[in-house]
């Protein structure tokens, strides 16, 4: 990737949910979902989200197609700026999302190519001219239009409804696909189809995918970068093999400490994880990961550390022990 | 982008599943119970519409010398009221008030209510604290008490009958409504019809309704029974309908004191609103079961 200007960049992104719930809904505090995270996303790449549940992923991607919106931070496509001089309908049209569940995303009253077809002729498409792009897409996506195009989403199997999805999300010809754990529920052989098609789309279209999952595994395969998230934070953000490699921050290293090795002579020695993650509600003081990192030092509960560029790659992390001169006295000394 | 001629060719030939709609009356005509239910209600309608030819004798015309025959006089198969007025006539012409008092306001209420309850649903916030705390307020009365209030207020009449049941079955619509919206409100593929940029008008016509108008059309048939009872209630208080037209309600309240001279003939009222709102109750049940398939 060359260092022109990033298609995707995400400057500050922050968004607090007030908690409702007080006498007449009056606000009782506020989840700090996403909270202040930075990050570009080049034409062509693959950025992988990764992170606990809660941690933000979901609530990222809803905030780039504007399903919510931010409290603040800015987005950027192309160099356009979101509410400047970037409209919204543009965002929209070039950023579309894939959901998790395959059944819930597509509307049970209305057949394949009515829902393919919905978004293009809300942007002025003829409904022939859509529903020929629909088919189209549908035969794209690996599903004979002749067989698929009149049916409804209760007469298809999980992965095929997942293709029509990422056909109507197609249909906007989009420049970014967020998919949000858009392969999660569906079974490993047909995971893997659906994977290998968004790598075929990939290539054929020259989409730029955010891949959001829980499986670690996946997200390695598919990504070409990886941003770690913990309690709204990026933990960690770097090319695939440096992550996977040579993970910096510590919460990264207990996240792959927790995939199960394939390869004996790679065996884990990191302990894994206790505890659930604290409350997004009132995040700990200083680094975020303190109350369950094992080096944590002084420094870490007093001073948020801050995203500190390693030296050589575009390798982020968000951890005193990685920032020299940060305080913290090094992992020998504090480890338990 | 190429093989147009391809595409069209496989336009012309797509296999079409049959719609959602002709699934539930398929469905819907295999339940006896529903379609027994279905042929009574089309009876008591074409009675309505036809019931000059139908009924045997003038409703109105009263006869001091025979009054109160029972059932199986020649000449009166039904036997004669108190005003000696021909039982099966009264019954007959009395279809078109009560139905026009049972159906009429149920029809209102779901216009004004659905548009309510989608409204305060899809909108959300404090739209919908306003609209559903001001329903709620009227739903926090009975509803006999309602209808009533409401009419007392008003005045006796057919017209100001209808307004207050009307009135009176809007709130509980309006909540069906409502909650059937914040939940399809939720799902994904309303949040994908959002991220494409349509309107919400757009997406409450294209997904919204198809998915919310179902349900909410099953609970008011389900009304309709009510209705009817809470018609012939305010006809039976003089609210209603008054005299001397034929109202199921209104002849049961005029027939009471023969109860203890001829009680079939005084009970024959109450078996019409009996069979009439059972028969509603069971299509709505009918309907109910035949949508809520997963289809």
């Amino acid at each position: 990737m060359s260092a022109a200007a990033p298609l995707l960049s995400v400057n500050g992104l922050t968004k607090h949910f007030p908690l409702k719930g007080g006498f007449f809904g009056r606000s009782t505090g506020t989840v700090r979902a996403v909270d202040g995270i930075s990050f570009d996303v080049a034409e062509g790449e693959t950025l992988g989200i990764v992170g606990e549940s809660g941690c933000g992923k979901s609530t990222t991607a809803r905030l780039l197609v504007d399903l919510i919106r931010p409290d603040g931070g800015e987005i950027m496509l192309s160099a356009r700026r979101l509410g400047v001089d970037l409209p919204l309908r543009d965002l929209r049209r070039n950023v579309q999302m894939v959901f998790q569940d395959s059944y819930a995303s597509l509307n049970p009253r209305l057949t394949m190519e009515e829902a393919i077809a919905f978004g293009p002729t809300v942007n002025g498409v003829s409904t022939a001219e859509a529903t020929r792009l629909a088919h189209e897409l549908l035969f794209k996506v690996g599903l004979e239009p002749k067989r698929f195009a009149g049916r409804y989403p209760h007469e298809l199997s999980g992965g095929q409804r997942q293709r029509v999805n990422i056909a109507r999300a197609l249909a906007f010809k989009p420049k970014i696909v967020i998919l949000d754990e858009a392969v999660s529920a569906l079974d490993k052989s047909v995971e893997a189809q659906v994977l290998n098609l968004l790598g075929d789309l990939k290539r054929e279209l020259g989409l730029t995918y955010i891949f959001i999952s829980h499986d670690l595994n996946v997200v390695r395969y598919m990504s070409d970068r990886v941003m770690v998230m913990y309690l709204g934070e990026i933990a960690e953000i770097g090319p695939v093999d440096a992550i996977y490699e040579r993970p910096s921050h510590p919460y990264t290293r207990a996240l792959l400490a927790a995939m199960p090795s394939m390869d004996p002579d790679h065996l884990t020695r990191e302990a894994p994880l206790a505890g659930d993650p604290p409350n997004p509600i009132n995040p700990p003081s200083g680094c975020r990961f303190h109350t369950r990192c094992r080096h944590a030092a002084t420094v870490c509960i007093s001073t948020p550390p801050g995203l500190y560029t390693l030296p050589g790659e575009r390798h982020l992390v968000n951890c005193h022990l990685a920032i020299p001169n940060s305080g913290h006295p090094g992992i020998e000394a504090v480890t338990a | 982008m190429s093989a147009t001629a391809a595409t069209f060719e496989r336009l012309a030939t797509v296999e079409r599943s049959p719609g959602y709609w002709s699934g539930v009356i398929r469905r819907l005509r295999r339940d006896p119970v529903a379609m027994v239910a279905l042929a009574i209600i089309i009876g008591l309608v074409l009675m309505a519409l036809f019931s000059p030819w139908i009924a045997p004798a003038d409703p109105y015309r009263s006869s001091m010398l025979r009054r109160l025959r029972p059932i199986g006089t020649p000449g009166f198969p039904l036997g004669t009221d108190e005003l000696g007025r021909d039982m099966l006539s009264r019954l007959i012409y009395g279809a078109r008030l009560s139905l026009l008092m049972g159906v009429t306001p149920v029809f209102i209420a779901f216009f004004v209510g659905s548009f309510l309850g989608i409204t305060a649903g899809y909108v959300g916030g404090k739209v919908n604290t306003v609209v559903m705390r001001t329903v709620d307020v009227f739903f926090a009365f009975p509803s006999v008490l309602l209808a009533i209030a409401l009419s007392g207020a008003l005045g006796a009449g057919i017209f100001n009958g209808l307004l207050s049941l009307s009135i009176v079955f809007i709130p509980p619509i309006a909540r069906i409504a409502e909650s059937v919206t914040t939940a399809v409100r939720k799902i994904d593929y309303v949040e994908a019809a959002r991220a494409s940029g349509a309107s919400s008008m757009t997406i409450i016509r294209v997904h919204v309704l198809g998915n919310v108008l179902g349900p909410i059309f099953v609970y008011a048939t389900g009304l309709i029974s009510v209705s009817l009872i809470l018609a012939s209630g305010l006809s039976f208080l003089g609210l209603g309908v008054k005299p001397p037209e034929p109202e199921w309600g209104l002849m049961l309240n005029t027939l009471r004191n023969a109860i203890y001279v001829q009680p079939w003939v005084a009970a024959l009222p109450g078996l019409m609103i009996f069979i009439t709102s059972i028969s509603f109750n069971l299509l709505s049940d009918g309907l109910r079961s035949a949508m809520d398939i997963k289809a």
